[in-house]
């Protein structure tokens, strides 16, 4: 049965629209596979030629790939639910209640972009937590162990300004609480405060604040910063997998990393 | 065990096993998951009652109609300026239709009939709830993210009083509330502001207690304290639940803080012989004392009026001296009391004096034994009438009324359940916790100050019912909403006349330019209604103008200066500016207008079903006997009343017959010659004299 499905694919790619649009041909030279990746807008990012070891799931336990699964959830469900929301005082909380009640299977995609969303932190923790004791932040790939504690902040920035949105009261001391710890910052703490809430208080300054970061700002920089994260991948030699290290790093690191021993 | 887990590590195998089939399971995983949503949302409640309601509706005459005027989908009522968004409709889909009245089964019963629309206002302003939810759980119930439920129907009254602060026919359980609030003196302690920035009176009168020695003894006090009921059932003074110590301390702390008011020493007037006990008695009668306070009888039934208090043990309570000085003039202890100064000499003092001391209850006092007060007692004493707040309600020589005794009410109606500390057992609703909180404050806490009342149930339900009309929502409605209540009338009548009413309490009973009580009549346009000569023959030698009615105006004892004063101010003042009282004559009708007037009464408005002209045949009870009504009342005042008698006085059972200027001529030149024979009053007298 997996044998017609290949011949299926296969004929698919062979087509003149497919190859209008994907522009690699058939066949399972090196070359075509590797045109077939470098010719892809978002293909491009990755590695033309992967392991099958490092696709197993042993090597990543997939978390990477799930978190960014959850980051797309995300967006979908987030833009559907933008067509429902008004980020006003009187509405928000309406349109939560409208959410729930009145739009079709509006409950779903609530609570769905609300799971998502606390599966994306902790899935987050989780590929940093393997990353960590795997020691595949080690060079070459220190950089993209950077750009990963960015996109933890942003994930974790994302978490906090979408908790305002509902506009109810957990939402409302949630951010009361959480904005009065920046304000304990040294010096620049009241600003800080006031820069965030747009005002001295949670009010209708500190929801659209709270709505644009949520739904552009942040967003935008996660999309960004994901690309980089994707790109270096590649860059760096491909997903890490133990075996594949260089003897010379594999060495270097022996002395040092006391994470082997928690494998 | 192991051959188990190999089957199952087998049909693991067998879905996961190679990565396009874990592909495929997934995603038909995947697939079912997503369907729920959309199978959830077609099978909705609502949607289930409204094909529960075609079924219902299928066998009826009128299916046709009824399916017609239902529309399918959510349906919802949105009324932005009031914030109001309800959906109850999508499932009380039957709520307007008439021809329903039979159903009982919810939710398909039509909604009762009342003043207002049900699009006017929607659903939740009166009976709570959650109007955005559409699912029976969360429109009707207390859920996790919302707290007021529906409020229970006993309780639906309140609602009505989020706009209407007058009174309405309606609505009696809330107004009875509103008035057990201000007349309870609940209002004293906790202050209730109303959406229209006025703050909520209380309508009772807490005497003073600067000279309290003067009046009563400590024991009465003591008693009093212990237990209010046990000397008046009619009480409005709660049940503090005082130890015996404390009860001692509060008397003796009073009593010593008491100071004595020049006359009310003065020794009794002796009586030179034992007075004829039914004397006293038809004196209590003819003064109407009964009016305004009530005495319990055998069977234990109030009988009287609740303007003043209850004497049913009066003698156990007041010294004699103090009596005295009281019936002489009572404005000498109290100067803003309600009761008029009757004025009764000596004689009529000294008789009314011992009628009312032989009332005393010799239960009441028996086990009360007081020592002398120590100093530590007394200011023991004071501790505890600042820490009562006795100064709330009672004027209390050297003790400051404190602000803010108790929690304000302003918003009680609208408490967040997650504020309230219920006691075990008790539903988690906020009617539920006030009434339980009027029933029995202390059961909140033994520590807690707030007395124990002695309500019925169904003021206990009054109470509620007012108090949850006290919303959030009432004071952010649109003004335009508001009914308010008419303002309180300060009107203050002038000069000697004015001092004289005040003296005799006129407004206690009688309402003038909207101040007085609604016990007599209102007196605003008495001037214009009344001729002079009859006028102060009544204030000399009052008399009932209504057969069915024994209770009439009691005699004053007035001299002839103080008539002349009153009746030059009434004639005076009083006037409406839309009747000219000399633009018809008080005699001199020809006679046939005199002859089709008489005709007129008696055929064609047939006024003697209510009215009395002849005494021997006419049987008219409901309105006032017109015997003498020529020297009564101004011809003009009798004609304006015949046009449009409503005009003249709101609210009055006489019909408006709209009756042609010719006939109401008529009739007022027929009526004009009902003059009074010779004195005026005997006839009436003689009316009342006949069983």
């Amino acid at each position: 049965m997996a044998k017609t499905i290949g011949n299926y694919f296969d004929e698919l790619r062979g087509t003149r629209v497919w190859r209008s649009v994907f522009r690699g041909g058939t066949g399972s030279s090196t070359l075509r596979r590797s045109l077939a990746i470098q010719q892809n807008v978002f293909l491009h990012l990755f590695s033309t030629k992967v392991r099958r070891r490092m696709v197993g799931l042993s090597a990543t336990w997939y978390l990477g790939t799930l978190t960014f699964g959850t980051f797309l959830i995300l967006v979908v469900t987030g833009i559907l639910l933008m067509l429902y929301y008004h980020p006003s005082v009187p509405q928000a909380y309406a349109d939560m209640k409208d959410l729930q009640f009145v739009v079709s299977s509006g409950l779903f995609l609530r609570n769905l972009h609300r799971w998502s969303a606390h599966a994306m932190v902790f899935l987050v923790f989780a590929h940093m937590f393997k990353v960590f004791y795997r020691g595949a932040y080690r060079p070459p790939r220190e950089f993209n162990w950077v750009i990963g504690i960015i996109l933890l902040l942003v994930t974790l920035f994302l978490s906090y300004t979408g908790y305002l949105l509902p506009w109810d009261q957990l939402a409302f001391w949630a951010i009361t609480v959480g904005s009065n710890i920046a304000s304990a910052v040294p010096l620049f703490g009241n600003k800080i405060h006031f820069l965030m809430l747009g005002g001295n208080l949670v009010n209708a300054n500190a929801l659209l604040r709270f709505y644009v970061l949520h739904c552009m700002i942040l967003p935008l920089t996660a999309i960004l910063f994901i690309a980089i994260h994707f790109w270096r991948i590649r860059k760096d030699g491909g997903l890490y997998a133990q075996q594949s290290e260089p003897k010379t790093l594999a060495a270097r690191a022996a002395g040092s990393a006391a994470a082997k021993g928690a494998q | 065990m192991e051959p188990s887990q190999n089957k199952s590590s087998s049909l693991w195998q067998t879905l996961f096993g190679h990565p396009i089939r874990a592909f495929g399971v997934v995603s038909l995983l995947f697939l079912i998951s997503l369907a729920i949503a959309p199978a959830k949302n077609h099978f909705s409640e609502w949607r289930h009652y409204q094909k529960q309601y075609l079924v219902l509706i299928r066998g009826r005459g009128d299916a046709i109609t009824l399916q017609r005027h239902l529309q399918p989908g959510i349906q919802q009522i949105w009324l932005p300026e009031l914030g109001v968004v309800d959906r109850c409709t999508s499932c009380h889909v039957g709520l307007k239709e008439a021809s329903l009245a039979d159903v009982t089964t919810q939710p398909f019963r039509r909604h009762p009939v009342i003043p207002h629309t049900i699009d006017q206002f929607g659903c939740v302003m009166c009976h709570r709830g959650q109007g955005a939810a559409t699912t029976v759980e969360e429109a009707h119930s207390s859920t996790l993210a919302w707290e007021e439920p529906l409020l229970p129907a006993r309780y639906v009254e309140s609602s009505c009083g989020q706009c209407h602060r007058v009174p309405l026919t309606g609505t009696p359980q809330l107004n009875l509330g509103r008035q057990l609030l201000a007349r309870n003196g609940c209002v004293h302690c906790h202050t209730v502001k109303l959406p229209d920035g006025t703050t909520m009176k209380a309508t009772d009168d807490p005497p003073s207690l600067v000279h309290i020695a003067d009046k009563t003894t400590r024991e009465w006090i003591y008693a009093w304290l212990k237990d209010p009921a046990a000397y008046a059932v009619s009480a409005t003074m709660p049940n503090f639940k005082l130890s015996d110590d404390d009860a001692r301390d509060i008397s003796a702390f009073l009593i010593a803080n008491s100071t004595p008011l020049p006359g009310d020493t003065a020794p009794v007037a002796a009586t030179q012989k034992a007075p004829d006990p039914t004397a006293g008695a038809s004196l209590y009668g003819e003064s109407f004392c009964a009016s305004c306070h009530a005495v319990q009888n055998a069977a234990g039934n109030l009988v009287g009026g609740d303007v003043g208090p209850e004497l049913t043990r009066v003698g156990s309570k007041v010294k004699p001296e103090w009596l005295q000085v009281w019936l002489r003039n009572e404005r000498i202890y109290d100067p803003p009391t309600e009761m008029p100064h009757y004025r009764f000499n000596e004689q009529q003092v000294a008789l009314l004096r011992t009628f009312l001391l032989n009332k005393t209850d010799s239960d009441l006092l028996a086990n009360v034994r007081l020592d002398a007060a120590t100093p530590e007692q007394i200011a023991h004493g004071k501790t505890l009438v600042t820490e009562y707040g006795c100064a709330s309600c009672h004027e209390v020589g050297g003790i400051k009324k404190p602000e803010n005794f108790a929690p304000e009410l302003t918003r009680i109606g609208s408490k967040p359940v997650a504020q309230l500390i219920f006691l075990p057992g008790m539903q988690h609703t906020l009617p539920d916790y006030i009434a339980a909180k009027i029933r029995n404050p202390r059961s909140f806490g033994s520590a807690l100050k707030m007395p124990q009342y002695t309500f019925a149930p169904s003021q206990v339900d009054a109470l509620t019912t007012a108090l949850l009309s006290l919303t959030e929502r009432a004071r952010t409605l649109p003004a335009a909403l508001a009914v308010p209540a008419p303002s309180a009338s300060t009107y203050q009548p002038a000069g000697r006349a004015g001092q004289l009413m005040a003296d005799l309490g006129c407004f206690s009973c009688h309402a003038i330019n909207g101040r007085g009580g609604d016990m007599a009549p209102d007196l605003t346009w008495e001037g214009s209604s009344v001729q002079r000569p009859w006028l102060a023959e009544f204030l000399k030698n009052p008399n009932t103008l209504r057969p069915a009615l024994i209770r009439r105006m009691p005699r004053f004892n007035l001299s002839d200066g103080e008539i002349n004063e009153l009746t030059n101010y009434i004639m005076t003042v009083y006037q409406s500016p839309a009747i000219d009282r000399d633009s018809m004559p008080l005699s001199g009708y020809p006679a046939a207008q005199v002859e089709q007037g008489r005709q007129l009464f008696y055929s064609k408005y047939a006024c003697q079903s209510c009215h009395i002209v002849d005494t021997k045949t006419d049987k008219g009870y409901i309105g006032p006997t017109l015997t003498q009504v020529g020297s009564r009342l101004t011809p003009a005042w009798i004609y304006s009343w015949l046009k449009n008698p409503q005009a003249l006085r709101p609210g009055t059972i006489e019909p408006n017959r709209n009756m042609s200027d010719e006939d109401a001529r008529a009739l007022t030149a027929y009526l004009a010659t009902l003059k009074s024979s010779g004195k005026p009053g005997t006839k009436v007298a003689r009316l009342e004299a006949r069983p």
